[in-house]
């Protein structure tokens, strides 16, 4: 098969240059067209259900604190691991939930954590302009997430329907996920049972190097 | 006080012709922004007018470096060589009737002489810098004008031989007052050359060889920084205003226009080179960049042949009409 790449042209198309004439047109006719471009600082764009933005825990009304239980299932179920909770369960069996924390620059914004969480306490909201000169400034923790959430309730009038209105009921059963993302934390990931998002040397912690050196070789 | 007066007007020229260049380079990119259906610049100033001015301070300020093995005084003279050769020039053009700052009888072939010197401060700035893309694009730039200066100055003839005069002046009051006696019909063979000439010799899309940003990153200008990189670009820009005026007093009939303007007698003269900058964008938006051995092809066995025809159809036609 012989492919024509360049179409037949007459001796007058070849004078005149047809096809450069065509092009000019055809850039003319865009000049007066309006722009497609959006002028972003000043001008916003659309923002979309589902769209995963800044992480927030949701602040609920009653206790005025984090409605997160403490399940590790966000921790869990997280692929790379950027979740970090500490928690303690008090003599009745009753777990509060001390610190948690997510360090965003590590986030891959799957928003597993958000459809897996069973009470809808964590959320990924619709802000996006949170870059900083300061690592630290996004890696948020507790009081950082019930900020973020607070203040995307404030800048856009929404309420806590906005959360997670995508698997009814809450809290998709994580056997149901994909095994990539069931896969088991390794120990070295954990600290007493709890993930933590570095792999934790426990070695170098309580012993001095040389001995370190030696279980190397 | 005569000297005093002609400086004072190569003042004022100078100021126009920058402010020229500035917003120029603010209506390329506008255009060109719409042409490709964005907007251009926008937020410095109401639509992005002030934009020129930041650009040239910013520039201004910004640090000048020099590479260690480049050759110190030939780096930092090429700019100056460009930029002074492309002014001079505008020093014979007759912007109305009696207003050229040198109404030299030679002046056509001044500009000739200034454009090529010109392409020397771009071959020496691509030699001095000592990178192998200044280099490449030195290279590129000597090539292409010797193959473009021939065709450029032989399209040219035909208008001599018409007007018989190279005095720029001379050239516009042949050509009559009327709308429809100027050069761009006699000439139109010429003009075609001149005008694809006109594109190589000022290094513009689609002949941008020397400075081909896909391939030699900045091709001769890569190694110059701030006010030198601001230089070569006003000498660009100047180079096509020169070029634009050339093409309007040699083929469409200078300051004439259908009617006369009180006043401000340039107008027309304006009108056509603003036509003819607009010209260079909207190609520019267009075109992709020549190869560099179509390049030589359309030069040498295009072009060339084609403006000595245009000279001997000239000759021939001025025989039969006497």
């Amino acid at each position: 098969m012989k492919v024509q790449y360049k179409p037949k042209r007459n001796l007058l198309e070849t004078i005149f240059q047809v096809e450069i004439l065509q092009g000019m047109a055809l850039t003319l006719r865009k000049l007066f067209s309006p722009p497609i471009t959006r002028q972003y600082p000043l001008e916003k764009p659309p923002m979309y259900p589902g769209f995963r933005g800044q992480h927030a825990l949701v602040r609920d009304a009653v206790t005025n604190d984090s409605k997160c239980i403490g399940c590790m299932r966000c921790a869990t179920v997280c692929p790379s691991r950027c979740i970090h909770i500490q928690y303690h369960d008090d003599e009745n069996g009753k777990r509060y939930v001390d610190e948690y924390s997510i360090e965003a620059l590590r986030c891959v914004f799957c928003a597993y954590c958000v459809e897996v969480c069973p009470v809808g306490a964590i959320t990924m909201t619709e802000v996006f302009e949170y870059s900083d000169y300061d690592r630290d400034a996004i890696y948020f923790n507790k009081g950082a997430l019930l900020e973020n959430w607070d203040k995307f309730i404030e800048g856009t009038g929404y309420d806590e329907s906005y959360v997670n209105p995508f698997w009814r009921p809450r809290g998709v059963n994580a056997s149901t996920l994909p095994a990539a993302q069931r896969k088991s934390v390794p120990a070295d990931w954990t600290i007493e049972g709890q993930f933590v998002g570095t792999k934790v040397r426990q070695e170098q912690e309580t012993e001095d190097m040389a001995p370190m050196e030696e279980s190397n070789v | 006080m005569q000297i005093l007066i002609i400086i004072l007007q190569i003042a004022v020229l100078l100021a126009i012709v920058l402010l020229h260049v500035a917003y120029v380079t603010y209506f390329e990119r506008k255009i060109i922004g719409h042409m490709q259906v964005r907007m251009g610049p926008m937020l410095v100033g109401w639509h992005g007018l002030l934009q020129p001015i930041a650009d040239g301070i910013k520039s201004f300020f910004k640090e000048d470096i020099i590479p260690e093995q480049a050759d110190k005084p030939l780096f930092m003279a090429a700019p100056v060589i460009c930029l002074v050769t492309m002014l001079a020039s505008l020093a014979v053009l007759p912007f109305a009737k009696g207003w050229a700052l040198a109404d030299i009888n030679i002046g056509l072939l001044f500009i000739f002489a200034m454009s090529s010197l010109a392409s020397y401060g771009v071959i020496l700035a691509g030699w001095a810098s000592n990178s192998k893309y200044t280099f490449l694009g030195g290279l590129r730039s000597m090539a292409q004008v010797i193959s473009y200066e021939i065709p450029m100055g032989m399209s040219l003839i035909g208008v001599m031989m018409l007007a018989g005069s190279l005095n720029l002046t001379e050239i516009v009051e042949a050509q009559g007052t009327s709308l429809f006696s100027i050069y761009l019909f006699p000439q139109i063979i010429g003009f075609f050359v001149f005008f694809v000439a006109m594109l190589a010799e000022t290094n513009r899309v689609p002949f941008d060889l020397p400075e081909a940003e896909t391939e030699l990153v900045s091709g001769y200008i890569t190694e110059y920084s701030g006010m030198r990189y601001a230089m070569f670009f006003m000498a660009e820009y100047i180079g096509m205003m020169v070029m634009a005026s050339i093409g309007t007093v040699c083929f469409l009939g200078g300051w004439n226009g259908p009617f006369a303007i009180p006043f401000f007698p340039p107008f027309w003269f304006i009108l056509k080179v603003y036509g003819f900058l607009f010209l260079f964008i909207w190609i520019r938006a267009t075109l992709p960049r020549y190869r560099y051995d179509q390049l030589m092809a359309l030069g040498w066995k295009l072009l060339i042949p084609l403006s000595l025809l245009n000279v001997v159809l000239t000759g021939l036609f001025k025989i039969l009409a006497n």
